[in-house]
């Protein structure tokens, strides 16, 4: 592989970095915010390298004269055993030679720079079974605002470890996204939640019964009481909501964690 | 826009297949002088690779027509994002792999490590503990290892270790499992275990010519600016590995949209399937080590022990780490090297699991 291109993929692999991490947040679709300073340091650190790499074949190239540029960069690529014994051979052993496998990491760059793949939403949701919650023991009593902002996890194990019932008659309100159900009549409001990046992404879901269903992947804030069936804090019951109002609103930024929904109003 | 990519990476696929003029894609002669190409036959197998990744992707898109653009979307959201993930740990394995080749001296490794073999391993094992993060930095340090000298089944048993039993790691899986410390050792133990066995295992039956020949690493040279040595090094590990991480991404990609996750539950209810079964969907799920624990945490249908062998086989074995062990080491290796750890690491797992779950 030429050098003008190692030069290429560095220094584009660091923007793509870069852009995806420090001039926006695009970087937050795929992983956790808390590798956003390491993102920041790789992109630095590609780009650098790909500069000074540049500049040392400059370098170079200025010492040997304009001849032996064109030699390089339009001569030198593929040919085996060719009349390059210039000083530049001695440096990095066959480090000049990397192989084409290298030429894949435009992908991963060009999309980090123009076309950057959405947040995982329904598709994957709805592939999935619902997170298991941990299971709880001692409830403190549930805040007297209303309506309730709560998480979902909260919200499931409130309906099914809860033996004080005091989710009961309850209004609450959550936040998430739109993963339709098949037959109708009802959706899942979903948080998908990721613990690294989005390879091992898992979401939790809360049935939603309401008049209308809204299309998928909206954001939505949902606000109204649960949905009777079974024996209240144990298994058996549903983790469903009588829908009140459907709202929505924008992904937050914090997209992938089960985050209590926005102050309303 | 997906379509125009899987079209690219078709190309590509063709195009790191070209048997390469003179063995290795050489633009400057030295090393084709140095070391005549050697008589392997062409090298296909990324095609192999690519191919999976991409032949179940476009099947998905001819299937499900209502549902392809979606999946195609969360195919190459996780592609990126686990592209995304391992980059700074790529980037920190290749460093420290450029700076062993270019700054530390053969003799300080041949000082730490005991002279016998079958003694180094264990401790090189244990030496795993010293590096943080996931398992794509340990590729390349393992490699540069085996350029200064240390015995390969020592850097092996480096390799294995190091991604299972770092502080962060275990630390993570004590917050997943709460209620459960004993997991945390167990992963500890069968993690070492299995390592250990691993670097005996190679003393015993690897061969040396299963290594691609490492004619790249060759130490600092006297006369040559130190600094100039590492960046080359780092730079040109960091590009070829690079590649090799975007192959197991795809591939990695393609399981984890095709499988669902509902797919699981006809497994939890055998406790030899699920073993077996949890240890292949951590190679296929190719979750950075320092997750697993989470999702294993998550996979509460199945027994305590299926669940250690989740997490003792991901760090060691998955699809993203075979490329890149095939891309560093080379093809035979990664195949027999993978099987054989697949293997151990779910003995390994069954036995402690067994004694102490």
């Amino acid at each position: 592989m030429r050098r003008p291109l190692q030069v290429t993929l560095l220094v584009l692999s660091g923007l793509g970095l870069l852009h995806a991490s420090l001039f926006t947040d695009l970087c937050l679709r795929y992983v956790k915010p808390g590798m956003r300073p390491l993102l920041i340091a790789s992109g630095f650190v590609l780009l650098v390298l790909g500069i000074v790499e540049a500049a040392a074949r400059e370098g170079r190239d200025g010492r040997k004269g304009h001849g032996r540029h064109e030699g390089h960069t339009h001569g030198a690529h593929a040919h085996g055993a060719g009349p390059h014994n210039e000083p530049e051979q001695h440096h990095g052993h066959d480090h000049s030679a990397v192989p084409r496998v290298a030429w894949l990491l435009l992908l991963p760059a060009l999309s980090l720079l123009f076309y950057a793949p959405p947040a995982l939403g329904a598709y994957t949701a709805a592939r999935q079974p619902a997170k298991v919650v941990a299971e709880q023991d001692d409830f403190d009593p549930l805040p007297k605002t209303s309506p309730l902002p709560i998480t979902l996890t909260d919200f499931t194990t409130r309906v099914q470890q809860d033996r004080s019932l005091a989710i009961k008659a309850r209004t609450v309100e959550m936040s998430g996204l739109v993963t339709p159900v098949p037959g109708g009549g009802s959706w899942d409001l979903t948080r998908i939640i990721i613990s690294c990046c989005a390879a091992d992404a898992q979401s939790v879901k809360v049935r939603i019964y309401s008049d209308s269903i809204p299309a998928a992947n909206t954001w939505v804030s949902v606000t109204g009481n649960w949905h009777p069936g079974g024996k209240l804090g144990t298994q058996s019951a549903p983790v469903a909501l009588d829908a009140q109002t459907v709202k929505k609103i924008q992904r937050p930024s914090n997209g992938y964690q089960d985050a209590l929904p926005f102050p309303s109003g | 826009m997906r379509r125009t990519d899987e079209l690219a990476v078709g190309v590509e696929a063709t195009a790191v297949v070209t048997p390469p003029a003179g063995g290795y894609p050489v633009d400057s002669g030295d090393a084709g002088i140095e070391d005549p190409p050697p008589p392997e036959p062409p090298r296909y197998w990324p095609l192999l690779l690519v191919a999976a990744a991409v032949l179940p992707g476009t099947a998905l898109f001819l299937v499900g027509q209502g549902v392809s653009k979606a999946a195609l979307q969360a195919w190459q959201t996780v592609c990126l994002a686990v592209i995304v993930q391992a980059t700074p740990f790529l980037l920190l394995g290749t460093a420290l792999s450029g700076a062993i080749n270019a700054f530390v001296p053969e003799r300080v490794f041949t000082r730490l490590l005991p002279k016998r073999p079958a003694l180094a391993v264990p401790v090189a094992g244990v030496a795993g503990v010293v590096l943080p993060g996931c398992e794509c930095a340990s590729v390349p340090v393992a490699n540069s290892l085996i350029g200064r000298g240390v015995t390969p089944a020592a850097a092996f048993a480096f390799l294995l270790s190091a991604p299972a039993i770092n502080p962060v790691v275990l630390t993570a899986t004590a917050i997943a499992f709460p209620g459960t410390p004993l997991m945390v050792l167990a992963r500890l133990l069968a993690s070492l275990v299995t390592a250990a066995v691993m670097g005996w295992l190679w003393l015993w039956l690897g061969r040396e010519e299963w290594l691609r020949p490492a004619v790249r690493h060759t130490g600092h040279q006297p006369g040559h600016s130190r600094w100039t040595e590492f960046r080359r090094g780092f730079q040109h590990d960091f590009l070829q590995a690079g590649g090799f991480l975007v192959i197991g991404a795809m591939a990695a990609a393609t399981f984890n949209v095709a499988v669902p996750r509902s797919v699981l539950d006809t497994f939890s209810g055998s406790p030899w399937l699920s073993v077996l079964f949890l240890a292949a969907l951590a190679v296929i799920l190719a979750v950075c080590s320092e997750a697993d624990a989470f999702v294993a945490s998550s996979l509460t249908g199945f027994s305590p022990t299926a669940r250690l062998a989740f997490m003792v086989v991901g760090p060691m074995v998955d699809l993203k780490l075979i490329a890149l062990q095939a891309g560093t080491f080379g093809r035979a290796f990664a195949a027999r090297f993978s099987t054989a750890t697949t293997v151990v690491a779910v003995l390994c797992s069954v036995l402690v699991g067994g004694v102490l779950l």
